[in-house]
């Protein structure tokens, strides 16, 4: 049967830019209809993204500490792996959350229809969902539809070549694994099976692993993991998959291809991910969506149709959930009249690598692209007591500074909970802070974010803790 | 279906104040059906679905309870999903939502309603609506005005697309609206192929549609943003270099301030709340940040003698400070010349039998166009504007000229769009127009933007030379006055000639003396080439 909802802001999409812009609205007093594709709340990040990978990354962490602690005289053995038990652990971490999410849509009485949604028109939504249609008239709207995986052309479809989400699924491990794509999600689940005992290949179609992240970043993760997997080929396309009996063979071409194709019991693709914008309808509301499927938006995430918003993956990259939370705040601000801006200098990018990789800011290839004069502090973990007492050794963080205004303008920490570390840093770029600002704030000691302090030490050439001799 | 009382809260008993419906009425969805009142607030109950009442079980003066049966319902088969049918939802009736549409008339079942929009209104947003010329039930023809915009350039009126009832106004006079904001809902009088679309919506064997984006209680015209006129200058690069940590940048949204031009007194020259305070106090009392005019004494003429008081019309409220702004903003200097147009007048009264079999009147200001566009080709910096940064030129490569226009209402600018490529008559056509288009009020935002330069013709009435204000960001105007008989010497005698006084007033930032004096001789002697401005148009 088909029903009629009427809303004053509906939200197109339940992933974390836009629950929290369903949310907002709803606290500041509008009555929000919430419109999700899937059964449960929260969208790929929740159900298929962040949260899995990082259950998942957290049990190759326990592992390989357990495999570290050897050296040190705590032998546990070899782990025996339950993958079922490890699936239902990883389900129940996730339904946790997205159970919390149904639960604060009801108290905030946002009703939530399920179904996929497009436009019918400037104030109508048309969803289609397993009970029949529903159509939603609406006053104001906020896409909040998101991305899917990028599939590469002509690879055949076979069960043994998955995207992240099949990779999360963890179905059995298999042998060999290839990973397509040596960016963040690519290599977060090449930890993943690489902890799992799977032999791991990667393939790149750049240089370097990680674009977009400082090499002397990368450097400690490519050390650690080309000596522990099979084959990392860089500035290497793939030019073939084809399914076989014994697994899938990949022909591959460039600087580090392999001699002939090679054979791989499983497959992930992880080259990038698409924007959803032609696959909402926009045109039926009007909405400019570019040729990539990309929203534009102004600063207060308004599309080119004033009463519809757009915010998250579909607005432009980086695809990134708590850029996408920020976002869906300020759209759901100004949809209830507020004067909201998404006025954020930074948005941190992490890669729960193991070590662990993330970078706020300015990089330093690009401050130098921009022509930014800049001074640089550095601090090698290898000083530090805290990572040495955690039997890592293999860390670097290094904070950037503007050379006319002193304040600090980007960082990059690679090493164990560099993810957590890098919080401080965006927080000093948003208020402004310089060297002394940062060098000055007492900090605990034994730690990892001593590494802040002492690499702002470091730029102002006050630290002790290394000898830099005197320029 | 049992429509009941639903959850009053902590209130039991309530009184019946007012049954609003009676067996027989058919009902929308959301419709009141009868008025509460507790020692709290008044609500109504709404339907919670589209049908007709079959019996009404309550009566004025009764007292309810939750759960007790109100009206019974022969629903339709829309059914308002998440609202359960026997949990009607109450509104307070202070924001309960207007009147939701009546009863579907027999055309509903053949085409939807139509929404009418603002159309794409150029660069304006939040424009004011001056006027709503309908009324809900009204009938309208295609065309007709729904409503009057005011921009701070024209008026205009919304038209309707389609002939039909007036079934919903959603604007209100006094408010703003923005390009895409729906104007009113029309029941179209005849089922048109446009509305087929929209039609096809509505799912099979679901007759009336719904009145569309009604939800109740939602008010959001009201609650829109409007940023403080400053708002719309921000340098938005500036507001993000600038110093200041997050919460005073959310504030300066708040306040639409423009954070760039903000001294910061905090350390190393961070700018604090209170800085944002101070700065936005005091660009709301001097106008101007930084700076400010002296103020002119208020005197009480009442003292003197009787005097009456007569409002600004809008246009005056509006170009009042755009023609204060240009003022103080631009170094006028103007630059005065006589041409001499005896053969120009000649060969105007000898095209007018012309002129009239093309119904037009040749007047002398198209010449003069004709005479400002040839110039204009030949002296590209006086169709160019300065960068808003003032660091560069931006030079026009078309030719849109702007006349002053007088009309009853204040002084409008209407522009003739590629005024180069049109020959006197075109232009003499335009001029006709548009002028007709300024006296009505019916100038479009499209009439009024892009112009490269502007002529001010005070000729009709009488004068010799005024200082124009410049348009500003164009960089110069011509003011043009009265001709008149005067002796010139011509080397051996002096001859009777028409003479017509030019004064070019032009942004010194931009246009030196030297190079105005060369452009208002090279008019002049245009205006004496009598060939060339009737020369056709390559």
């Amino acid at each position: 049967m088909s029903a009629i909802v009427k809303a004053d802001l509906v939200v197109l999409g339940a992933g974390p830019g836009g629950y929290t812009a369903a949310f907002r609205a709803a606290d500041l007093g509008l009555q929000v209809t919430l419109v999700e594709r899937w059964p449960s709340l929260g969208g790929v990040c929740l159900n298929v993204g962040c949260i899995p990978s990082k259950a998942l990354l957290h049990a190759a962490r326990v592992i390989e500490e357990a495999k570290e602690a050897g050296e040190f005289g705590l032998d546990f053995g070899a782990p025996r792996v339950d993958l079922e038990r490890l699936r239902g652990w990883k389900s129940k971490v996730v339904g946790k959350l997205t159970d919390g999410l149904t639960a604060l849509a009801k108290q905030r009485k946002v009703s939530v229809v399920h179904g996929a949604g497009r436009f019918a028109g400037p104030n109508t939504l048309s969803v289609e969902g397993d009970g029949g249609t529903t159509t939603i008239e609406f006053r104001q709207c906020i896409v909040a539809a998101g991305s899917e995986p990028v599939r590469m052309p002509g690879m055949p479809d076979d069960p043994r070549i998955v995207d992240s989400t099949g990779a999360l699924e963890l179905e059995s491990l298999p042998k060999s694994l290839l990973v397509i794509g040596g960016g963040i999600i690519g290599l977060e689940m090449a930890t993943v099976y690489d902890a799992l005992g799977v032999e791991v290949s990667v393939v790149e179609l750049t240089e370097t692993l990680m674009p977009g992240a400082d090499r002397d970043l990368v450097r400690p993760l490519q050390k650690r993991i080309a000596a522990r997997y099979r084959a990392i080929m860089l500035g290497t396309k793939v030019t073939g998959m084809t399914a076989e009996k014994d697994g899938i063979r990949v022909s591959f071409d460039g600087k580090q291809a392999p001699d002939g194709p090679q054979v791989y019991e499983r497959v992930l693709v992880a080259v990038g991910r698409r924007p959803n914008g032609k696959a909402i309808g926009a045109d039926k509301a009007g909405i400019a969506v570019d040729e990539r499927g990309f929203i534009k938006v102004d600063r207060q995430m308004r599309t080119n149709v004033p009463s519809i918003f757009a915010i998250g993956d579909i607005v432009g990259q980086p695809m990134l959930a708590h850029k996408a939370s920020h976002e869906g705040k300020v759209a759901g601000e100004v949809a209830a009249g507020h004067k909201s801006f998404f006025d954020a200098r930074v948005v941190p990018s992490v890669a729960y690598t193991d070590p662990e990789v993330a970078w706020v800011g300015k990089t330093e290839e690009q401050a130098k692209a921009e022509g930014i004069a800049f001074e640089k502090g550095s601090f090698p973990w290898a000083a530090s007591g805290r990572s040495l007492s955690l039997g890592r050794s293999d860390g670097l963080t290094k904070l950037l500074f503007a050379k006319d205004s002193g304040q600090v303008i980007g960082a990059g920490i690679v090493g164990t909970n560099a993810g957590d570390l890098i919080s401080e840093v965006a927080l000093a770029i948003e208020l402004g802070c310089d060297a002394a600002d940062i060098g000055l704030t007492v900090h605990p000691h034994p730690t990892l974010s001593e590494t802040v302090a002492f690499a702002a030490e470091a730029a102002e050439g006050t630290i002790t803790d290394l000898y830099i001799p005197r320029r | 279906m049992d429509v009941t009382v639903p959850d009053l809260g902590d209130f039991a008993d309530v009184e019946v104040i007012d049954v609003l419906v009676k067996p027989g009425d058919t009902v929308a969805v959301d419709a009141a059906l009868i008025t509460l009142e507790t020692d709290k607030a008044t609500m109504d109950v709404p339907s919670p679905a589209a049908g007709r009442i079959s019996a009404v079980k309550v009566k004025r003066g009764s007292k309810v309870s939750k759960g007790d049966l109100i009206v019974v319902l022969e629903a339709e088969a829309v059914a308002d999903a998440g609202k359960p049918a026997a949990a009607a939802k109450p509104v307070a009736s202070s924001a309960a939502a207007v009147a939701i549409a009546e009863p579907a008339p027999e055309s509903m079942a053949s085409s939807a309603p139509e929404l009418i929009k603002v159309p794409d209104l150029g660069d304006f947003h939040d424009v004011d609506v001056i006027e709503v010329l309908v009324a809900v039930g009204d009938e309208v023809a295609a065309e007709q005005g729904l409503i009057t915009l005011e921009t701070d350039k024209a008026t205009m009126d919304v038209p309707t697309t389609v002939a039909g009832r007036v079934v919903e106004l959603k604007v209100a006079k006094g408010g703003t609206v923005n390009p895409g904001d729906v104007v009113a809902v029309i029941q179209p009088t005849h089922a048109k192929t446009a509305s087929a679309a929209s039609a096809a919506r509505a799912a099979p064997g679901v007759a009336p549609a719904p009145v569309p984006a009604t939800p109740q209680g939602a008010a959001p015209r009201a609650a829109r943003p409007t940023a403080l006129p400053q708002a719309r200058n921000i340098d938005e690069a500036a507001f993000s270099r600038a110093h200041a940590s997050p919460s005073v940048r959310k504030l300066a949204r708040e306040l639409g301030a423009d954070l760039g031009r903000v001294q910061g007194s905090g350390q190393k020259g961070r700018i604090t709340a209170d800085d944002l305070k101070a700065f936005v106090k005091r660009v709301l009392t001097e106008g101007v940040p930084g700076g400010g005019l002296p103020k002119l004494p208020v005197v009480d003429f009442a003292r003197f003698g009787p005097v009456a008081t007569e409002k600004l019309s809008r246009i005056q409220k509006i170009s009042g400070p755009r023609l204060h702004a240009s003022w103080v903003n631009l170094p006028h200097v103007t630059q005065h010349d006589e041409a001499d147009i005896t053969e120009l007048e000649q060969k105007r009264q000898a095209l007018k039998g012309e002129a009239e079999k093309r119904k037009l009147k040749l007047t002398p200001l198209a010449f003069i166009m004709r005479a400002v566009a040839l110039t204009l080709a030949e002296f590209p910096k006086f169709r160019s504007a300065l960068s808003a940064d003032g660091e560069s030129l931006v030079v026009r490569n078309y030719c849109h000229l702007g006349f002053a226009a007088d009309t009853p209402k204040g002084l409008v600018v209407p522009v003739i769009r590629d005024a180069d490529r049109k020959d006197v008559f075109e232009l003499a056509a335009a001029l006709a127009g548009q002028s007709a288009r300024a006296r009505d009020g019916k100038l479009s935002a499209d009439d009024v933007q892009g112009g490269v330069f502007t002529i001010s013709s005070l000729g009709g009435i009488g004068g010799t030379y005024f200082t124009p204000i410049i348009n500003a960001p164009e960089v110069a105007i011509l003011g043009v006055s009265r001709s008149g008989m005067k002796p010139v010497y011509d080397g051996k005698a002096f001859q009777p000639r028409l003479m017509l006084p030019l004064s070019l007033s032009y942004d010194h930032r931009v246009i030196d003396g030297a190079e105005a004096a060369r452009f208002i001789t090279r008019l002049s002697a245009t205006l004496g080439q009598v060939d060339k401005l009737v020369a056709a148009i390559p």
